[in-house]
């Protein structure tokens, strides 16, 4: 089987594009009937999938897989450890599952730019759900010990009350460029050109 | 045996151009029974042929070969030729044959079924998909084919590749009814509420002058994905829906259309009594699974409904009315509800309160402009598309012969250059 085509992205730490390569070449070499399973890169495949954010085909890909293969691969288990973590939503969790396994070289990277990843989305949940939250609960959030939590969101703008040991959430306003250009005014003919016939 | 050496030398000679291959098509048609009569001994003739130049031929040769059941060891060896036959094949020259490739790919399907790993079949599958329809509007008999090996592999997200397509040509009406209840399926699984909502909606509507199981299985899920994404549920279907539809689909989901009704009072204790006294029901139809999402987006409903009333709320408030253990789960149910974006609200820690918010969206940036455009454009399209139909219909002599003998005779307008009555 031919893995040169999963090679690139991971060296160039494209993970987002894991997920998809990885489905092809699985549909190719079942097409083929190639026995495919004991050499699939099931680890890689799968967290591809939580890097994407689709928990659901992660799911579905873990349930395919044979048991026999499950019980030999313990990276594998562990690496859907995160992805069941995420699936029933518990947040904390998903971080020492993160740190509780000593990955391989291959999958350190991965899994190092997902946990990154992960923290910058928690991230913003958190800036759009809570106007106020206690130290400890940012912290479980954040994957971070309270004074390491404390100091990136005062970095991002929030207040901190020691005293209550609350944090005041501010949001950064964020401009997007808001661009018009003269193919809006060519779709806007074409659209009373429609409604007048 | 002479005779299908003499037909495989025809089917290598007759197949660089189209002129030849039209003979050599209609020399097939001929062969047909003779083909049929020695299914068992024609594999040695198909490695004689190259699918990528002769696929004419090598259709009506599997198609042969397929007519006859086959054992598993059978289908052991011949799977792989089918695939790779329809990884090489002329999308023109099996065009020329749809019944027959049709044949081949749904014993294909039967095959990679009977050797019990459908994932063999997907990827053949979506690519027979590709090659037989005359564009991305035709849905053929193999786009339920496909989606079933996907559902049956578990391969969701691939089987979503089709769904996106708008549909306007239908081969077969069974197709149709096929397509939309395992493409529901398939949405249902990646949690695409609305557009499974889509696809079962147009199969229950759909057509029909008996009501048959397919829109009764779809009506089933269709009552319970609503209860998930709308949180409601109405019984009256839309004007367009067939008699047949209308007068029998409710006998047949009885106790489906009762789980509306006892989620109807908000109240989890009853409605989770309801679904244990007919667990069995339930689970016999397959739908357990959908039946427990059901009682889970019945936190999200009754929180949903809080936001109709009140500005702000604490969260024991919260726990208490829609029957959570803490103010803890209360807070981690609204915080996930913000996540997926089915409520707008910021939840004060300090305070133990939550405020419920109005939906930010102005639109008013270039996003939304641009999303609005593509579905204006959509739409002219398709206005476009009736247009045409409309025009098509208006010249159809059955239709004429309809309008002409309902006329009145001698109308005012009568005495224009419009003829009355059509003659055909």
């Amino acid at each position: 089987m031919d893995f040169s085509l999963l090679t690139e992205p991971l060296a160039s730490k494209s993970y987002e594009k894991i997920a998809d390569i990885c489905d092809n070449l699985l549909l190719q070499a079942a097409a083929e009937g190639v026995a495919y399973q004991d050499q699939w890169p099931y680890a890689i495949h799968l967290l591809g999938h939580i890097y994407a954010d689709d928990i659901n085909s992660a799911r579905f890909l873990w349930k395919s897989i044979p048991s026999a293969i499950k019980e030999s691969q313990p990276e594998l288990v562990a690496a859907w450890k995160i992805g069941q973590k995420l699936w029933t939503r518990d947040y904390g969790a998903v971080y020492e599952a993160i740190h509780g396994f000593d990955w391989s070289q291959e999958i350190q990277g991965l899994v190092a730019a997902f946990s990154e990843l992960y923290t910058k989305r928690m991230f913003q949940l958190l800036l759009s759900a809570y106007s106020t939250i206690s130290i400890q609960d940012t912290a479980l959030f954040l994957g971070m010990n309270e004074d390491d939590a404390t100091n990136y969101v005062l970095r991002r703008g929030w207040v901190v009350d020691p005293a209550s040991r609350m944090l005041t959430v501010k949001k950064q306003t964020i401009v997007t460029e808001q661009k018009l250009d003269a193919t809006k005014l060519q779709r806007l003919t074409e659209y009373v050109f429609h409604l007048e016939h | 045996m002479g005779s299908l050496e003499a037909l495989a030398a025809q089917i290598q000679g007759l197949s660089s151009s189209a002129g030849d291959i039209s003979r050599l098509h209609v020399i097939l048609k001929q062969a047909e029974d003779s083909l049929r009569s020695e299914s068992t001994r024609l594999s040695p003739i198909l490695n004689q042929l190259d699918p990528s130049i002769h696929s004419l031929g090598y259709v009506y040769i599997l198609e042969a070969c397929t007519s006859i059941p086959i054992s598993k060891e059978q289908a052991a060896t011949l799977v792989p030729y089918i695939a790779r036959f329809i990884s090489f094949c002329v999308p023109e020259q099996v065009r020329l044959a749809p019944d027959k490739f049709v044949s081949v790919c749904k014993r294909f399907k039967e095959q990679v079924v009977l050797l019990e790993a459908p994932i063999r079949g997907v990827a053949p599958m979506l690519a027979a998909v590709q090659k037989l329809q005359s564009s991305s509007e035709h849905l053929t008999s193999l786009h339920p084919e496909f989606l079933l090996l996907c559902l049956l592999a578990k391969c969701y997200k691939t089987g979503l590749s089709i769904l996106e397509d708008d549909i306007f040509e239908v081969d077969q009406p069974r197709d149709f009814f096929l397509y939309c209840y395992y493409g529901g399926m398939i949405c249902i699984g990646q949690k695409r509420f609305r557009k499974a909502l889509e696809l079962l909606h147009n199969a229950v509507t759909a057509p029909m002058s008996n009501i048959n199981a397919i829109a009764i299985e779809a009506y089933k899920k269709y009552i319970m994905v609503s209860l998930i994404h709308h949180g409601q549920f109405s019984t009256n279907l839309p004007k367009y829906t067939s008699s047949a539809a209308q007068r029998h689909l409710k006998n047949f989901c009885q106790p489906y259309i009762d789980l509306a009704n006892s989620y109807s009072t908000g109240k989890i204790a009853e409605l989770e009594a309801y679904i244990q006294t007919n667990r069995e029901h339930f689970e016999n139809d397959n739908n357990l699974g959908l039946v427990k999402q059901v009682v889970s987006s019945m936190y999200k409903r009754n929180i949903q409904r809080l936001t109709q009333t009140y500005l702000t709320l604490s969260l024991q408030d919260i726990a208490n009315t829609v029957q959570l253990n803490s103010p803890k789960e209360a807070e981690m149910h609204v915080l996930q509800m913000i996540q997926d974006g089915e409520i707008f609200a910021t939840i004060n820690q300090k305070d133990g309160m939550v405020r419920f918010l109005e939906d930010p969206e102005q639109y008013k940036t270039c996003e939304m402009i641009e999303h609005i455009d593509s579905s204006i454009q959509r739409i002219m399209a398709l206005s476009r598309k009736l247009t045409a139909i409309d025009e098509q219909i208006s010249c159809d002599p059955l239709y004429l012969a309809k309008a002409g003998r309902e006329r009145q005779r001698f109308d005012f307008d009568d005495f224009d250059t419009v003829p009355q009555k059509f003659n055909i």
